[in-house]
């Protein structure tokens, strides 16, 4: 009898195995996941949404203390923004009349498909959006946000739906420079929101501050959208090369929706 | 039963949709707090362990959890076989060397 249950349970797993690796060889895995995305994305939506304002507001609850220095430092802030944006009105002009001779818009940089997040994944640091293959959406497409900051790529494509691989992820790796210096290296991801920028020769000065933006070099993303901030820099005899803690610039605290660059 | 399962399905849904949408907004040291995980536990702990309900639970779990969440590893199922696999060896444990007192034991 014993004997009975024990084949009977080997079996139903082997069963289940068997299942599994046809859901995974078809391509069946994800059109059930594509299914359940459909029915749920509303309800989604609305959980994304809520988590959103809540976690917006709880931040303010937490952080009262913290609030009036940060007013503080942003009323000086945006002094010093004053005068440069009234700069870049000037150059903005001149740049107009440039872009129009020369026939340049950004929309003809790059081709861009707005998407909205429906939701984040626990085990890693994955972005669901509400566009698919059925979109025109492909596989390893660069995502930005609407500010024009490097978020991530396309890692897997549904028929409505896509998984987005932040640069924070652990198997991210891409080629980047440093802003405004003949300085490059390769980003990678941490995890837990963290990324460092690696490779970078020992004899380039880097310091905290700089600007990371992405390099020609690689084919992944198109040259010059910002990545982060280099937040510290480490240095080591025995290695051959520099690292540097980096601050990625997306928020995905203000972020609803992002920008699938579909051609650059 | 059926009607647990419907109960269970329905609120394993709902969980994991709150999971992967709504709480990954206050996530602790970078970590997500699983929901689903921890129903299934205490189904899992605290039901009769001839019914079979726990280890259903497990099962609806790991696969909402498989939707829901990337591909672990890249494979598909990933959460449902260690959920099944959980089940069972609590299930095991509880039966022959635990015995909780508010919990009917196969053996009575």
């Amino acid at each position: 009898m014993k004997s009975t249950f024990r084949l009977n349970l080997v079996l139903g797993l082997c069963l289940l195995i068997a299942l599994f690796l046809a859901f995974n060889f078809t391509g069946l895995g994800g059109t059930v996941k594509n299914f359940f995305y459909v029915i749920s994305s509303p309800l989604q939506e609305g959980f994304w949404k809520a988590g959103d304002v809540t976690s917006d507001f709880l931040a303010g609850v937490f952080q009262a203390k913290n609030l009036k220095k940060e007013v503080d430092e942003l009323y000086l802030k945006s002094r010093s923004l004053i005068v440069k944006i009234a700069e870049l009105k000037e150059l903005e002009t001149e740049n107009q009349a440039l872009r129009e001779a020369l026939d340049l818009g950004l929309e003809k940089e790059m081709k861009l498909s707005l998407s909205r997040i429906v939701s984040k994944d626990i085990s890693g640091e994955v972005l669901l959006i509400d566009k698919g293959g059925k979109d025109g959406i492909e596989k390893d497409y660069p995502v930005i946000t609407p500010q024009k900051l490097l978020l991530g790529r396309i890692t897997e494509v549904y028929d409505n739906f896509s998984e987005v691989m932040l640069i924070t992820n652990k198997d991210s790796s891409f080629d980047a420079k440093i802003l405004d210096k003949d300085i490059y290296g390769v980003v990678k991801g941490k995890g837990d929101s963290d990324l460092y920028l690696d490779l970078v020769p020992k004899d380039k000065e880097v310091s905290a501050g700089d600007i990371i933006v992405t390099a020609a070099l690689g084919a992944d993303f198109p040259a010059g959208i910002i990545v982060g901030s280099i937040k510290e820099v480490k240095k080591s005899d025995i290695e051959p090369f520099q690292t540097a803690e980096m601050i990625p610039s997306f928020d995905l605290k203000v972020t609803d929706v992002v920008f699938v660059i579909t051609e650059f | 039963m059926l009607k647990k399962v419907i109960l269970i399905l329905f609120l394993l849904y709902i969980l994991t949709l709150i999971q992967s949408s709504f709480l990954v907004h206050f996530t602790i040291f970078g970590i997500v707090p699983n929901l689903v995980l921890i129903l299934v536990l205490l189904i899992n702990l605290f039901t009769p362990l001839n019914d079979w309900f726990g280890v259903i639970s497990a099962l609806i779990g790991g696969f909402f959890l498989d939707v829901f969440s990337s591909a672990s590893f890249g494979f598909f199922g990933f959460y449902t076989l260690i959920f099944l696999i959980l089940s069972l060896f609590l299930n095991f444990i509880l039966k022959k060397y635990v015995e909780v007192p508010f919990v009917k034991s196969p053996r009575s």
